[in-house]
């Protein structure tokens, strides 16, 4: 870094130009300005062409203190070093956000006892989420911006407004630089020059026997284009928080039933769900007898759109399909934005509908079938003569505390129902029955005896299935994920702009010759921000097309060029 | 050098500070998404028993004790009786106590209603919407939403018929 300079300094150059406190080079003709640089011989510093940067100025107000501070590459350095330890931190243990069912504050001292409950209570358990981590990240934001301008803005003055004729020192003391005798006329060898130059795809110009050649100016600009990529980068990572942006959330799909999609107008049907296993000859040997291993999953999820009674609980929404698509693992329906994503899947049956049957368990007589729903079932059903009101339904049968019968979850995992029969031949208020649509539930909770004791020794009346087909149940359920992230395409953007950055810059230099001819003697100067060889023999071979020889080692200045 | 200069670093800056202390703040404050004490009640717009659709901007104005319940949770059903009483108590005082059942269907729902005896307004989220914006994960839930729709206090698990006492006391007289 450069130290500060003197509060009082003459900044005017002898050639007549007024200077801006902390200028290195002259702007006009690029003599060194302090007294002590200008009696060495070194090589010069080159650094934004000698300019000062924004923020030198005398006096600093507040504002430029802040300015300066953020300017300051030496701090950026600390910041991204800082950020990087951060980041280490956060790798340690996994984090919290990468959880779906997993209570952290158990979850870090039972896996990774002492130093897990550390982590834990340190809040390292969402490093990336934490309000230090957010900070470094807009300090460096911040940084980036302010270092840019900076520095960009009195740079492009300077290689906009450069003057042709420079000081002698200034051509001497670049890293490449050649003091020659010149036998031809000046200008006529000058005029040779430009057309030798142009060729090799430098812009020129000359004024009198002096010439300024240069290419790829455009280079300089890599760095800076890396960094308003970095800047979108970040905007667009921290626009990813904003509400409908992005979304993450695992659903629970069973097969046949169309579910909404939360924070959405998106309704979501798993048609099929499929999972299949590889074979025992399908495996190696090593695996046979031993590992299930899957070969697909697949749900075949049809996406449709609300586009009326949506948000009205009392009203039935009606539905557009919008996307079909067969997801697999790394095959994700995508529709807008939304993906899908195959997540978990679960191959419990679930019981949808029963149709039983009324029948005389004396005679055999079958007096009607009706359809029974676990979820909203009709309150009232008729069979034949017999009209069968419902009047307790419980989804996963119990008895509680006091030995009344309760439902024990909101899953159908063993539903019942209590129905009061009436019709010819029972009493006149009717006989209760209860109902057990799952066999292990009838022999479980003793159905018959239940309706022996409700019904009376004379009860005739039956509930029964006939057969699957009455059936109707979900076979299995898929998990999906469903994402919605659109900072996405942005952070592609911002990715894409730091990509062009650096091939500007890297595949790119920008080089620079000047060249002053007069009284028998040739001075020449050159600069490049990169491939210091690659310059040297280009300008050696420049040079030898005008019969003038030279050796490509006295071009260096010294300076450990690379 | 150019004359807008301080203008343009001080834009920048303040910029820098708005979208910093947004990116700070939404990781310092609820940047999970959880509801917390203080915190503006989430609308919901859910079907009552009634058959009518309701939505919390109907209770504008009033206190609102938002209970959500399951048939199947015990601690839910020993509590009604409490939150039935209290009702009754401050209905008059511009207290509205409103039953929010967790994903079963309309008879369920009807049949606990007449088996516990209760009357205040009870609706069904059948999706688990209010369960996801409220952030509720055991059940029973209590929220304690007061007249300015803010979340005056949460209580997780059964409520008592004193303790219900006093924070609806505290809800209507802050």
């Amino acid at each position: 870094m450069k130290e500060r300079t003197p509060l009082i300094t003459n900044t005017k150059c002898e050639c007549g130009h007024q200077n801006p406190v902390g200028t290195v080079l002259c702007e006009a003709c690029g003599k060194p300005l302090d007294r002590e640089e200008q009696l060495s011989s070194g090589n010069l510093e080159m650094r934004y062409d000698g300019v000062a940067r924004r923020s030198q100025r005398v006096n600093p107000g507040v504002i430029d203190l802040v300015w300066n501070f953020f300017s300051s590459v030496k701090i950026a350095i600390y910041l991204i070093v800082l950020t990087l330890l951060g980041s280490m931190l956060g790798t340690i243990f996994p984090q919290e956000s990468t959880f779906l069912n997993i209570d952290a504050s158990t979850y870090y001292p039972e896996k990774y006892g002492t130093a897990g409950e550390i982590y834990y209570k340190l809040g390292l358990s969402h490093t990336y989420e934490s309000w230090w981590f957010v900070l470094l990240l807009v300090l460096i934001g911040a940084s980036l911006v302010i270092c840019s301008l900076d520095r960009v803005l009195p740079l492009y003055k300077a290689l906009t407004r450069q003057k042709i004729r420079k000081h002698r020192q200034f051509l001497t003391r670049q890293k490449v630089a050649l003091v020659t005798e010149l036998k031809e006329e000046p200008e006529a060898w000058v005029a040779r020059m430009v057309e030798l130059l142009q060729k090799k795809g430098y812009r020129v110009r000359t004024d009198g026997a002096a010439l300024l050649a240069e290419k790829h100016r455009f280079s300089r600009w890599g760095p800076y284009v890396i960094h308003i990529g970095l800047i979108i980068f970040l905007l667009a990572v921290l626009a990813r928080g904003l509400p409908g942006l992005n979304m993450d959330q695992h659903l629970a799909f069973p097969q046949g039933d169309t579910v909404r999609i939360p924070d959405t107008t998106y309704y979501l049907k798993n048609e099929k769900f499929t999972v299949e296993f590889y074979t025992e000859e399908e495996m190696p040997k090593e695996f046979r007898g031993k590992k299930i291993l899957p070969k697909l999953y697949e749900t075949r999820a049809v996406l449709y759109e609300c586009t009326a009674n949506c948000t009205d609980p009392s009203k039935e929404p009606q539905l557009a399909e919008v996307a079909r698509h067969n997801i697999q693992v790394n095959s994700p329906l995508s529709y807008n934005g939304l993906k899908a994503y195959q997540f978990d899947y679960d191959l419990t049956p679930v019981l949808r509908s029963v149709q039983p049957e009324l029948i005389n368990a004396k005679s055999g007589e079958v007096y009607g079938k009706f359809k029974l729903d676990m979820n909203n079932p009709q309150r009232s059903f008729q069979a034949g003569l017999y009209t069968l009101s419902l009047k307790e339904k419980y989804m996963d049968f119990g008895l509680n505390e006091e030995g009344q019968p309760v439902s024990k979850s909101p899953y159908p995992n063993a539903p019942a129902f209590l129905f009061l029969i009436t019709g010819p031949d029972l009493p006149a208020g009717g006989q209760q029955y209860f109902y057990f649509p799952k066999q292990v539930d009838k022999e479980k909770f003793q159905m018959t005896a239940i309706n022996d004791k409700l019904g009376g020794s004379g009860r005739f009346l039956e509930l029964e299935v006939g057969g699957m087909s009455d059936v109707d149940f979900s076979e299995s359920t898929t998990y999906l994920n469903i994402r919605v992230d659109r900072a996405m395409p942005f952070v592609w953007i911002g990715a894409g702009i730091v990509m062009l950055g650096l091939v500007l810059g890297f595949y790119w230099q920008h080089r620079r010759i000047w060249l002053a001819a007069n009284h028998g003697e040739l001075v020449l100067g050159g600069h490049t921000n990169k491939n210091w060889f690659g310059f040297r023999r280009e300008i050696v071979s420049i040079l030898a097309k005008t019969d003038l020889t030279v050796d490509e080692k006295s071009l260096d200045n010294g300076g450990g060029l690379a | 050098m150019g004359r807008a200069r301080k203008p343009v670093q001080i834009i920048i800056l303040f910029v820098i500070i708005l979208l910093g202390g947004y990116a700070i703040g939404s990781s310092v404050f609820g940047g999970d998404g959880k509801l917390r004490e203080g915190g503006k009640a989430p609308s919901f717009e859910l079907l009552g028993l009634d058959g009518l659709t309701h939505t919390l901007d109907e209770y504008k104005g009033k206190s609102v004790v938002l209970n959500f319940w399951g048939s199947w949770c015990a601690p839910c059903v020993k509590e009604m009786p409490a939150l039935q009483a209290q009702w009754e108590k401050w209905k008059e005082q511009g207290v509205v106590v409103v039953g929010i059942n967790v994903g079963e269907d309309q008879m369920t729902v009807e049949n606990f209603v007449k088996q516990v005896d209760i009357n205040f307004p009870v609706v069904m989220d059948t999706g688990r919407d209010a369960v996801r914006s409220y952030g509720v994960s055991p059940l029973p839930t209590t929220f304690f939403i007061n007249a300015k729709g803010r979340v005056d206090s949460i209580h997780i698990g059964q409520l008592d018929l004193s303790t219900l006492d006093d924070q609806i006391g505290k809800l209507v007289k802050p």
